[in-house]
């Protein structure tokens, strides 16, 4: 029985490889996502975490930095073996061709003091000794090819430079887990000075100061000891041990945002792989019923028939799973150059997740079998005595009303969840709506193809060439082997369309705020290198000063605590001087008004989320000890990714007055203000000279990541849809020999058999493909909604990319159907006869 | 009714198709019992009930009303797990268009329904089988690679395997040429002969027919001739009476 299941197999090698091939897709994206994730995490957490630290004092921000004094005094505290001040300050390294090296870390956080504490591990050269010299970021160094021995240029605060060489370069090893919003936390320094020279350079006040203690001091008592003498809320004091579980505790976390970031890959692509395998089944079912049926009118129970399939598809699944894992595998690498370009990753392939490519390889598969399995075993054995025999279908109006209740709770749960203010809840509900629609539609395939083609064959009984007839005739006659042909082009261009209208109003969305908010005429100064990082203030002074120049103004962003009357959120802000939205900067403001002496003016999209209205109280909770307290004056249009709380920058403590993220210029002519501009920081890398355009490619690029993905989505949608249009015409017509030859035997000529073969898969593929249209933009149109925080109405519909989609599948449909139609045209007319 | 002798019966059989509207009365009341170790051939003209009559005494089509029985076993009550074990055990069946597995060899066809059964085949069985009927040199060919006729009688040669209560045989020369029906048809009379097999066949070959021990006739779903020791010149000339009596 298995026997004869298993050469079954072995005598179908096209067919067998289809499946695999199939299978092996879904394994492989879920073995790649895992592996992945696991060696990135297993770098993550294998990078030593720091023990030799007895107590850290940690400021929570610049203007409470602390000082040489308060180092003394905690070296004094009992247990103290000695303790050591951490300088953070700003740092850009020119390298000799004149260009600001990358580096991870914000220039403003990227410099610090060379000392022994083992939180800088050397990796070549030395450590810095003496005025002049400095050691670099050994990542920094090999991205940037900077190698030691070379003179370099380091950019520090106030516009100064410092030329220096490199003498060596560091690992670093971090202490506790890196915060972007705490200011003094362990962040990965890009250069480092000597002792004696990184005060001159860097400021004399310590971000932190390590205590190292001696052996069999408790450190919960120092700890305590240190609180009293530099307490408050504006300093972090923990014990070695409470970072280092803090670090791991991050590690863990990072691990889990990663893994829900790859595995939706993994299940989209075992969802498509399952329908192209659970279609594949039903052919194979459809050709074998005869045999089936011989089964069991020679004493074979339903059970074993249902076995065989299973049996089938168990091995289908192992094969394929082999397949999968090892592509799985070996995809891993690119994946990672993808996701995590800067990181060095060790790569490491985990037991868990062969087993889990296994595992899914066999699952899916099997379940996809299940139901042909099911209806193999329902063949009567009367069918092994009649020519005509049939696979007994399912109850077709149950698929009837399980689709149209699909369909009708999807939208439903979508204009539930229709408010673009929900929160993530609701928009898990609206995407899990939206594909509960999809299947909804893939449910009501056959019921639709049956309506349509019935229609157009009705319409085309008078006219039409034979072929035309012939061929609309076919798709008609069974609608269920045509839906089921039709839904591997559905569910592909579906994906195609979903991933095409997300990535197609992510971009509008980015383009847009940019594009009302700054205008044409304004040049923009922003930092170079680094996220997050600064301007100095001397720069606005400079700027503000360059002949030709009538306004400039700067934004200061930051992420402060927001108390509005609903709760306490953290939100972006920017302290702007309140000239600025008067022309150098033109929100369109849709409530209110724009003077920011009269208040805040926060973005739409802010103003819905934490449900705010023009005049509603708001503070603003900047450092621990600074806050500012206003109303709203007005609202202004924005997206999600680029909204802000504009605030008077006269409002903001000294310290981030001078912290200056990016710099607004303009005047009456623009062109020259712009040129001004490029000659005044001409010498400075770490100063950028942009406008509009340039900040509208910025958004685009820091979006990378949705973009590669998206694009990754759309890659593996048109390759699962191009193969499963190919698979299932493929078997469709290779099912039929018996039915062409019979056709050839009554009269109809090769070409008469191969053009209505083509006009079948046309039609087949242009009724998939409409219906995937609808459902892709459809889809497409809440996840963008979903993802993204828009209305619904503000979907953009990709009509270029769809027609490119919706062409490459009918044309790939036609040329999958030109094997299997020349084939079936070159079947003998005796086969009809002879079996 | 002694159930010795006795090895497939029915009573009252009735079989009707389709739903109010359109019914087909396929077999209307027709009771006849098939005596063991006979040879019996089923004949009549096309749409007679011939073929439904097999089918439902062999346990593959359900009856509208009516019982049958094989050997002690009754069918009509039995669900389908039972009445798939029935066939494995007591039923073989011989068809027109010889229907093996391709892919699985002579030898592995014809002991299917005990692989099906989980037995080992008896050796001494499956010996003489396949010697009765001249396979033993084909045992290790895949079905492709066997004549129609050589087809057939490994078709015949997994219908007796079992050691079946009954073999039913649906028009089994309807795919062969004269000279091989002929040695099939000899095959089938050997084992009622020398094993005591039971044999029901469906035809519409007066010269098969003529190798049963007895004819039955049915026309419009009825019996209505019953003929022992038939000829070749006897059923034609039961033939052509029938079909003088429809005009």
């Amino acid at each position: 029985m298995l026997r004869a299941a298993l050469r079954e197999l072995l005598a179908h090698k096209g067919r067998m490889a289809m499946t695999i091939i199939a299978i092996a897709l879904g394994a492989a994206a879920l073995v790649a996502s895992w592996v992945v994730s696991e060696s990135i995490s297993h770098t993550l957490v294998s990078v030593d975490t720091r023990t030799d630290v007895g107590v850290s004092v940690q400021s929570l921000h610049q203007d409470a930095a602390l000082t040489p004094a308060d180092r003394d005094r905690l070296a004094a505290l009992p247990g103290v073996r000695r303790a050591t001040g951490v300088i953070l300050g700003r740092a850009g390294v020119v390298s000799p061709d004149g260009k600001l090296a990358s580096a991870a870390t914000s220039m403003d956080l990227a410099g610090t003091n060379a000392d022994d504490t083992g939180r800088m591990v050397t990796v070549a050269g030395r450590a810095p000794s003496a005025a002049g010299e400095v050691a670099i970021n050994a990542d920094v160094a090999r991205r940037n090819d900077l190698a030691v021995g070379m003179p370099v240029r380091v950019l520090v605060a106030d516009g100064r430079s410092e030329a220096a060489t490199v003498v060596g370069t560091f690992d670093y090893r971090t202490l506790g887990s890196p915060s972007t919003t705490d200011w003094g936390s362990d962040t990965v320094p890009t250069v480092a000075f000597d002792a004696q020279s990184a005060p001159g350079l860097l400021g004399d006040r310590f971000s932190r100061i390590e205590l190292a203690t001696a052996p069999g001091t408790d450190l919960k008592r120092l700890r305590d000891a240190a609180e009293r003498v530099v307490g408050g809320v504006s300093y972090r004091i923990s014990t070695g041990p409470e970072l280092a579980r803090d670090a791991r505790e991050r590690a863990t976390s990072d691990i889990w945002d990663l893994r829900f970031t790859l595995l939706p890959f993994a299940v989209l692509a075992m969802l498509v792989g399952m329908t192209v395998i659970s279609n594949t089944f039903t052919i194979l079912v459809t050709q074998r019923i005869r045999q089936f049926a011989l089964l069991r009118a020679v004493g074979a129970s339903r059970r074993q028939v249902r076995r065989t399939v299973l049996a089938e598809a168990v091995v289908l699944g192992l094969a394929g799973g082999t397949v999968g894992v090892l592509l799985g595998v070996a995809l891993g690498p690119g994946v990672i150059a993808i996701t995590r370009p800067a990181d060095d990753i060790d790569y490491t392939v985990p037991p868990l997740a062969v087993l889990l490519g296994y595992l899914a390889g066999v699952l899916i598969t099997v379940v996809a079998a299940y139901g042909s399995a099911r209806r193999a075993s329902a063949v009567s054995p009367m069918a092994a005595l009649r020519s005509d025999a049939t696979v007994p279908r399912d109850i077709r109006t149950r698929n009837v009303l399980l689709g149209v209740g699909a369909l009708l709770v999807s939208a439903a749960l979508v204009f539930a969840t229709r408010n673009p203010n929900a929160g993530t809840a609701s928009r898990i509900v609206a995407i899990g709506g939206a594909v509960l629609g999809g299947l909804g539609v893939l449910l009501l395939t056959p019921t639709i193809a049956g309506a349509v083609l019935g229609t157009v064959m009705r319409l085309m009984r008078q006219g039409g060439r034979p072929a035309l007839r012939f061929g609309v005739r076919n798709a008609a006659r069974d609608p269920r082997r045509t839906a089921s042909t039709a839904s591997a082009i559905t569910v592909g261009l579906a994906l195609i369309c979903a991933f095409a209208s997300l990535s197609a109003s992510l971009s509008t969305l980015i383009g847009s705020t940019t594009r009302a908010t700054v205008p044409t005429t304004t040049t923009v100064l922003q930092p170079g290198g680094g996220n997050a990082a600064t301007l100095d203030p001397a720069d606005l002074t400079t700027a503000r000063h360059l002949p030709g120049v009538s306004a400039a103004a700067a934004s200061r962003d930051m992420l402060v605590d927001v108390d509005y009357p609903g709760g306490t959120t953290k939100r972006r802000a920017s302290a702007i001087e309140p000239e600025a939205l008067n022309g150098l900067l033109t929100p369109h403001i849709t409530g209110g008004s724009g003077d920011l002496r009269k208040g805040f003016v926060i973005a739409q999209n802010q103003a819905d989320m934490l449900g705010l209205g023009v005049g509603d109280p708001v503070t603003l909770q900047i450092t621990p000890q600074t806050s500012v307290r206003s109303r709203v004056a007005g609202v202004y249009e924005a997206t999600e990714l680029q909204s802000s709380i504009y605030f008077d920058v006269s409002l903001a403590p000294t310290s981030l007055r001078e912290s200056v993220s990016v710099i607004y210029l303009t005047g009456p002519d623009p062109a020259a203000v712009r040129a001004r501009a490029e000659a005044a920081f001409r010498d400075r890398p770490d100063v950028t000279v942009t406008d509009q355009q340039g900040l509208v490619a910025q958004g685009v690029e820091a979006q990378r990541l949705a973009f590669v993905v998206m694009y990754a989505m759309f890659a593996v949608a048109l390759i699962i849809a191009l193969f499963g249009v190919v698979n299932t015409l493929a078997l469709s017509v290779s099912e039929r020999g018996r039915e062409i030859g019979m056709a050839r035997a009554v009269g109809a000529s090769r070409s008469l058999i191969r053009r209505s073969i083509r006009v079948e898969s046309l039609v087949i593929s242009l009724l998939g493909a409409l219906l995937g249209v609808l459902v892709g933009v459809a889809v497409g149109t809440v996840m963008q909604h979903a993802m993204l925080g828009q209305r619904l109405s503000a979907v953009t519909i990709p009509l270029d990319l769809i027609g490119a989609g919706l062409a490459a599948i009918v044309l790939a449909a036609m040329l999958a159907a030109a094997w299997p139609a020349r084939r079936a045209a070159s079947t003998a007319a005796l086969s009809a006869i002879a079996e | 009714m002694n159930q010795t002798t006795t090895a497939v019966r029915a009573t009252g059989l009735t079989r009707i198709y389709g739903s109010e509207d359109a019914k087909v009365t396929a077999l209307s009341d027709v009771s006849v019992e098939f005596e063991r170790g006979q040879f019996t051939a089923i004949m009549g003209p096309s749409g007679s009930g011939k073929s439904t009559l097999m089918h439902c005494i062999a346990g593959l089509d359900q009856v509208t009303s009516g019982k049958v029985w094989i050997g002690g076993t009754e069918l009509t009550v039995l669900n389908d797990d039972q009445l798939t074990a029935l066939r494995r055990e007591k039923v073989g069946f011989i068809f027109q268009a010889f229907n093996l597995l391709p892919t699985l060899t002579a030898l592995e066809n014809i002991t299917l329904p005990l692989d099906l059964a989980g037995r080992r085949p008896d050796r001494s069985v499956v010996d003489r089988v396949v010697d009765t009927l001249l396979l033993r040199d084909r045992l290790d060919h895949r079905p492709s690679q066997l004549s129609g006729g050589q087809q057939q009688r490994v078709a015949c040669a997994r219908a007796l395997v079992t050691e079946p209560e009954v073999v039913f045989a649906d028009e089994p020369t309807g795919a062969l040429d004269s000279q091989t029906s002929a040695e099939l048809l000899g095959f089938l009379r050997q084992s009622v002969d020398d094993f005591g097999q039971t044999v029901v066949m469906v035809t519409h070959d007066p010269t098969a027919a003529a190798y049963a021990d007895r004819v039955l006739f049915l026309a419009d779903g009825r019996l209505v001739g019953d003929l022992t020791a038939p000829t070749a010149d006897t059923v034609l000339d039961w033939m052509k009476s029938m079909e003088r009596a429809a005009h």
